[in-house]
C-alpha cells in the first residue's frame, strides 16, 4: 500500500468520482443509441491523441479532445446512415487509432517517458491534475444541465430515433451533442483510467443499471451512482493492491455488471436456465 | 399554425424520391391529393413504395422531383415545422423487451416536438397523454414498461403516442401488421371514430384490401413506385387488376 500525501489522495478521489459520473452518464446514451463502436473508436483516437502530446510536449489533454473529437466529427455522420460500411470504417479507424497511439508512445523522448508512456496505456493517479478536476467539474454541470434541460428531447431520441425526428425533434442535434459528450468524457478520464480501459466506464456502470429498472428515469439516477461507487471502489482497491488505478476501477465495474446479470430482476423470470 | 383550412391536407405533385446511393427512384409520377378530414388507405404489395411516399409527406425523406404541400406549405421548406403536426405510426418496430421506457413515457414523447425545447411537460400535457391512452383502451397500462406489452398493446400505445401529438394529420404504416382479426377490427374502428370525432386526416397504408377500414373515403393502389389506381373502396375490392396486382405479389 503506497502512503499518500493527502491533497493528492483527495485531488485524484474526486478525479476518480468525477470520471465515475460523466462516463457512466455518457453511457446511458451510448449504450442505447448502439454507438458502442463509434464510442469505442473515439476514445483510442483520445489515448492516440494523449500519445501524441506527450510525443509533440503539449498537454496531452488537448491532444486527446482533439484526435477524440475529430474522430467524432470524421464517423459521426457514418453512424447516421446506419449503412454496411459505417462499421467498416470504424472497424478501419479502430485499428488505425491505435497503431498510431503506439507510434506516438514509441517516439516519446528520453528515458523516463517509458514510465509517462505506460501511464497513459492503463492510468495513473499521479496523472491527475488540479486544471483536470477543474475540467470534470465542468463537464459534469454541463452534463447535468443537458439531461435536466432536453430529459423529454433524450426519451424521445432513445425510445426511437426517426420517431422522434417524426415528432418535430431536430434529432441531429441530440445526436452530435452525444457524441460531443462522449468526446468530452472520454478524453478527460483517460490519464486516470488509462487509453485501454476507459471505454469500460462507458459502457460497464449503465449497463448494469439497465439490468435494473424499466423506468428511465431511475436510470438516469442510478448509472452515475453505480459509474460513481465503481470508481471509487476500484481507486480504494488500487491503492490496497498496487493495482494500476484504471484496471482496478474497469474490474470492480466489470464485476458490478456480472452481478447484476446474475441477480437482475429483469432477467429473473422467463431467463435461460426457465427455457 | 396559420394554414387555411381549406387548403387540402396533402398535395403531391409529379413527386419523385430517390433514396441515397440508388439510381432508381423508389416513388415516381406521384399525384395525390388529400382533403382534410379524410381517411385515405394506401395498399400495394411489398416494395411499392408505400412507406416512402408516408415519409416523403412528413419530410422524413427529401423528394427529388416535383411539389408536395402539406396543409397548403411546402413540404421542402416546412418539413420540421409540418411535422409537428403530422403524427406518425411507423411500421414493424419491434421493441426490445428489455427496453426502460415506461408506457406513458413513450405516449409522452410524441408530445416533445409539439411542447418543444426547453419547456418541460405540464399538467395539461400530462392530462393530454391520460386522455389518448383512454382513447386506446391502455389506460391501465400506464405504467408498465412498454417492452412487455404484447404486439397488439404496443400497436395500440403506439396509436396512442402518435395522438398525444395532437396532430391534424396522422400517417399509419401497416397498423394491423401485429393484430389478430379481432384486434383488427377493434383498432380499424377506433381509427375511423379518431377521424371522424377529432378531425384528424389520415392516410394509413396497409399491405391488403381486406384491412382497409370501411370508413376509408378512397382507396390508392401503388405497384412498383407508382400509383396505379386510386377508387372508392368497393370499386378496388371488384376490380380485376387489383386483384392480380396483389396474386402476383403474393407469389
Ligand atoms: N433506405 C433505403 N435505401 C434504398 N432503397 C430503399 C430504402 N428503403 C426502401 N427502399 C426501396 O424502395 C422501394 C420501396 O420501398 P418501401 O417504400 O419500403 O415499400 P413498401 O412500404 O410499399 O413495402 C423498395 O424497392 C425498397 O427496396
Ligand atoms: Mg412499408
Amino acid at each position: 500500500m503506497i502512503a499518500l500525501p493527502s491533497p493528492l489522495l483527495i485531488t485524484s478521489m474526486a478525479a476518480a468520482l468525477l470520471a465515475g459520473f460523466v462516463c457512466s452518464t455518457v453511457g446511458i446514451f451510448v449504450v442505447r443509441m448502439n454507438l458502442s463502436s463509434i464510442g469505442y473508436c473515439m476514445s483510442h483516437a483520445a489515448f492516440a491523441g494523449a500519445a501524441f502530446g506527450i510525443m509533440a510536449a503539449i498537454d496531452p489533454l488537448v491532444g486527446a479532445v482533439i484526435f477524440s473529437l475529430g474522430t467524432a466529427l470524421l464517423i459521426g455522420p457514418l453512424g447516421e446512415k446506419a449503412k454496411l460500411e459505417s462499421n467498416v470504417i470504424i472497424g478501419f479507424l479502430f485499428s488505425v487509432t491505435i497503431a498510431l497511439a503506439f507510434i506516438f508512445l514509441s517516439m516519446i523522448p528520453g528515458q523516463a517517458a517509458s514510465g509517462t508512456a505506460l501511464r497513459i496505456l492503463w492510468g495513473s493517479i499521479f496523472a491527475v491534475t488540479h486544471q483536470m478536476v477543474l475540467l470534470l467539474l465542468l463537464l459534469a454541470a454541463a452534463l447535468l444541465a443537458f439531461v435536466i434541460l432536453f430529459y423529454k428531447e433524450i426519451v424521445a431520441v432513445l425510445f426511437h430515433r426517426k420517431l422522434a425526428e417524426a415528432a418535430g425533434v431536430n434529432t441531429t442535434v441530440f445526436y452530435f451533442a452525444i457524441l460531443f459528450f462522449t468526446a468530452a468524457a472520454v478524453s478527460l478520464s483517460l490519464r486516470l483510467v488509462g487509453g485501454l480501459l476507459v471505454f469500460a466506464l462507458i459502457v460497464n456502470p449503465t449497463s448494469t443499471a439497465y439490468q435494473f429498472f424499466y423506468d428511465f428515469k431511475k436510470i438516469v439516477v442510478a448509472s452515475p451512482l453505480v459509474g460513481m461507487a465503481s470508481c471509487l471502489a476500484g481507486f480504494f482497491l488500487s491503492l490496497l493492491t498496487d493495482f494500476p488505478v484504471g484496471a482496478s476501477i474497469v474490474i470492480v465495474s466489470a464485476g458490478g455488471f456480472a452481478a447484476s446479470i446474475a441477480v437482475s430482476p429483469k432477467r429473473r423470470r422467463g431467463g435461460s436456465a426457465a427455457s | 399554425m396559420s394554414a387555411n383550412t381549406s387548403d387540402p391536407a396533402v398535395v403531391l405533385r409529379n413527386i419523385a424520391a430517390v433514396y441515397e446511393g440508388e439510381r432508381v427512384p423508389a416513388i415516381y409520377d406521384i399525384n395525390f391529393t388529400v382533403k382534410q378530414g379524410e381517411l385515405v388507405s394506401i395498399i400495394g404489395p411489398n416494395g411499392a413504395g408505400k412507406t416512402t411516399l408516408l415519409e416523403t409527406i412528413n419530410g422524413l425523406l427529401a423528394y427529388t422531383a416535383g411539389q408536395g404541400y402539406v396543409f397548403g406549405k411546402d413540404i421542402a421548406v416546412h418539413s420540421r415545422m409540418l411535422r409537428k403536426h403530422i403524427g406518425y405510426v411507423i411500421q414493424n418496430f419491434d421493441i426490445d423487451a428489455l427496453a426502460p421506457f415506461l408506457a406513458r413515457d413513450v405516449v409522452m414523447s410524441g408530445r416533445v416536438g409539439a411542447i418543444g425545447p426547453l419547456r418541460f411537460p405540464r399538467p395539461s400535457d400530462w392530462h393530454v397523454v391520460r386522455d389518448k391512452m383512454e382513447l386506446v383502451g391502455m389506460s391501465s397500462f400506464s405504467s408498465r414498461p412498454a417492452g412487455k406489452l404484447s404486439g397488439g398493446e404496443f400497436q395500440k400505445l403506439l396509436l396512442a403516442r402518435a395522438l398525444a401529438q395532437e396532430p391534424r394529420l396522422l400517417l399509419l404504416d401497416e397498423p394491423f401488421s401485429h393484430l389478430d382479426i379481432s384486434a383488427r377490427r377493434q383498432m380499424s374502428e377506433l381509427l375511423s371514430r379518431v377521424n371522424r370525432t377529432q378531425e384528424v386526416t389520415m392516410v394509413m397504408v396497409s399491405h391488403d384490401l381486406q384491412s382497409v377500414p370501411a370508413a376509408c373515403s378512397r382507396v390508392v393502389v401503388m405497384d412498383r413506385g407508382r400509383i396505379i389506381m386510386q377508387g372508392a373502396r368497393e370499386e378496388m375490392i371488384s376490380s380485376a387488376a387489383v386483384a392480380s396486382i396483389f396474386r402476383e405479389g403474393d407469389t
